[in-house]
């Protein structure tokens, strides 16, 4: 079932006098129970669109529809409220608190959902075995490891059970083994939570475990592609450039 | 609720702790120069604050001691005449040139002509039985310890008042007052130290000590239409004290001198404290931008660093407290003129924790454009 449609959506930044357009122009439908995994080069725009499909950046032109509400028709705190109830960050900087225990970190979130403690306590418990860092979370961020740290942050975004994950570069300061479990466990989020994940890289590694691979140049959707099993692509379900 | 304000301040102890020393030293400073200048003011107040006695007459519209004129001599009686009135005593008070050593010149002093009595009133929080006794003596006076260099001469030794021999037979602690050195002697003495042979047997003020257990106001309500009639006014010990104090603070500019440096002080510690804080709170901005993306309004992250400015404010003010009442112990010692005063005390501390929340306000300005998009490139 479609959970988040792009609908001609059009950005540009300017700097002094020089505009120069990221997106053009680019429509997209994700699923649920779909991790995407949006490829590109830098400059291709990826970054810019996921921060557009998160609600985080406001479009110059279109529309951004997240379980059928028109994001960029709400106020901030409307649209805070959204994503406190609805949506997860993972992003290439860890951004943890240093003065908190991972467990701390996992429930901070939480707390602004207003629920009881021992709730947000047993959500956070449950988040870090998720990732398999239950027996760490009495540590700080300085007492961890980089891969440690990111799977921090995604059992801090996957804690309350969003509807939306977006994942900026995850694995990019990561090795090749501490990549794969992070890329395991965002596809668990979109398998056992049945979420949204949209991930944006340029590490072609993950192309293996995707269900959707859209690749970007310049502002453009070249190619996107389904993918049925975790290993071989079945389908290519379009290869349109949106003008 | 995770307590992320007060676990960062505390695990970054370092970023925040400029912070809280510029809250502590803004606090210092207020509190010195509001001691100092109650130090030096409370001087002012010495010949009321050192002496015992309930009501003080005077000459009408007199402000402070050092303005006293002549009063008419029937004045103590009529202080006598009220039934609550157990004692009265005259209190001189006049100007004096004092010349010592040869190479120290002259000195422009204040002389207090007292009744050495041993339960005299004037200066009883000072002068003992024994040392009253001692200016029973002609022509013997007292002066403050401290002032002792200044005259250049030390007990025993002599020199001439308004051209008149005395001799210096004790030193005390506790008679320094504001403007010059106070020389303290005899009634009697110092009825031989006034040039105006008319004016030699009136003296500036008459105190009169009360009954226990009557009330003051009381008194000086009754004995007011009587003094009107009769050339002087009458007081009581508090009031004459308040007014001579208000009058160094306002009438001669000085209070509002230190008004205005206390503004000054409030606004450096500000701009310091909102600056370091500002810095600290900038520091962690990609978390909180982390926290916004994920849900967390900015009205509660502000309330993060609110938070963090109180708790800044509140280890400013227990630093602030220890140094002061260190230094105040220093200067105790020093004999410097400082004196704490309760409320103006307390006024310091809210001043001070004005200081850190105007400073928090000012950095939460570090996150009022917190775009967490910018996480994304």
């Amino acid at each position: 079932m479609t959970a988040l449609v792009a609908d001609q959506i059009t950005k540009s930044y300017t700097s002094g006098r020089v505009e120069t357009p990221v997106l053009q122009g680019m429509s997209i439908a994700l699923d649920e129970r779909e991790l995407a995994l949006v490829l590109g080069p830098s400059g291709s725009g990826k970054s810019t669109l996921l921060a557009i499909l998160s609600g985080l950046l406001k479009p110059d032109t279109g529309n951004v529809s997240a379980l059928g509400e028109d994001l960029w028709k709400k106020s901030r705190a409307d649209l805070e409220k959204f994503r406190l109830e609805h949506t997860g960050f993972v992003f290439q900087g860890f951004n943890l608190f240093p003065a908190l225990t991972a467990l701390e970190q996992v429930m901070l979130p939480l707390d602004y959902l207003g629920l009881p403690k021992h709730a947000v306590r047993n959500m956070a418990l449950a988040s870090l075995e998720e990732v398999g860092l239950a027996s760490r979370a009495h540590l700080r961020p300085i007492e961890l490891s980089g891969g440690e740290k990111q799977r921090i942050a995604i059992a801090r975004a996957l804690a309350k059970k969003p509807q939306f994950l977006f994942a900026d570069e995850p694995t990019s300061a990561l090795d090749s083994v501490n990549g794969k479990n992070v890329i395991d466990a965002l596809h668990r989020v979109a398998r056992v939570y049945g979420a949204t994940v949209v991930c944006v890289s340029h590490d072609t590694r993950l192309a293996a475990d995707a269900d959707r691979i859209i690749h970007m140049t310049d502002g453009r959707i070249l190619s996107d592609v389904k993918q049925i099993s975790a290993s071989a692509p079945s389908r290519s379900i379009s290869a349109e450039a949106n003008p | 609720m995770v307590a992320l304000a007060r676990k960062t301040l505390i695990y970054e102890w370092r970023k925040f702790l400029p912070a809280a020393l510029a809250v502590a030293f803004s606090g210092l400073l207020l509190l010195m120069m509001t001691a100092l200048m109650f130090g030096i003011f409370s001087s002012a107040g010495v010949y009321v604050s050192r002496s015992g006695g309930d009501i003080w007459a005077g000459y009408p519209g007199t402000q402070t001691v050092e303005l006293g004129r002549p009063v008419p001599r029937d004045t103590e009686m009529w202080l006598r005449m009220d039934p609550a009135v157990v004692q009265v005593e005259p209190f001189q008070w006049l100007d004096g040139d004092w010349r010592g050593p040869a190479e120290r010149g002259s000195v422009s002093v204040f002389v207090s002509g007292i009744d050495p009595n041993p339960n005299g009133l004037m200066f009883s929080h000072v002068l003992g039985p024994a040392d009253r006794a001692r200016l029973d003596e002609p022509d013997a006076v007292i002066v403050d310890e401290a002032d002792l260099p200044k005259l250049g001469l030390d007990i025993g030794d002599t020199a001439f008042l308004n051209g008149h021999r005395v001799k210096i037979v004790a030193a005390a602690n506790g008679l320094r007052t504001l403007g010059g050195v106070n020389i303290v002697t005899s009634i009697a003495t110092a009825r031989t130290l006034v040039s105006d042979a008319a004016e030699r047997d009136k003296v500036a003020y008459y105190i009169a000590r009360l009954a226990p257990g009557a009330n003051p106001d009381a008194v000086r309500d009754r004995l007011a239409p009587i003094a009107a009639g009769h050339r002087f006014a009458v007081w009581t010990h508090d009031e004459f004290a308040y007014n001579a104090a208000t009058y160094w603070m306002f009438e001669t500019g000085a209070g509002l001198g230190f008004i205005f440096l206390s503004f000054v002080v409030f606004l450096v510690g500000v701009v310091i404290t909102s600056q370091t804080l500002f810095a600290a709170v900038a520091s962690s901005v990609r978390e909180y931008a982390m926290l916004n993306a994920l849900g967390a309004g900015i009205g509660a992250l502000r309330r993060v660093i609110l938070e963090q400015a109180f708790w800044v404010g509140t280890v400013g003010v227990i630093v602030g407290s220890v140094v002061s009442i260190s230094l105040a112990l220093l200067a105790h010692g020093q004999d410097v003129p400082i004196s704490f005063n309760y409320i103006a005390t307390i006024a310091c501390g809210a001043l001070v924790m004005a200081i850190a929340l105007i400073s928090g306000f000012l950095a939460v300005g570090a996150i009022n454009h917190l775009e967490p998009a910018n996480l994304l490139r």
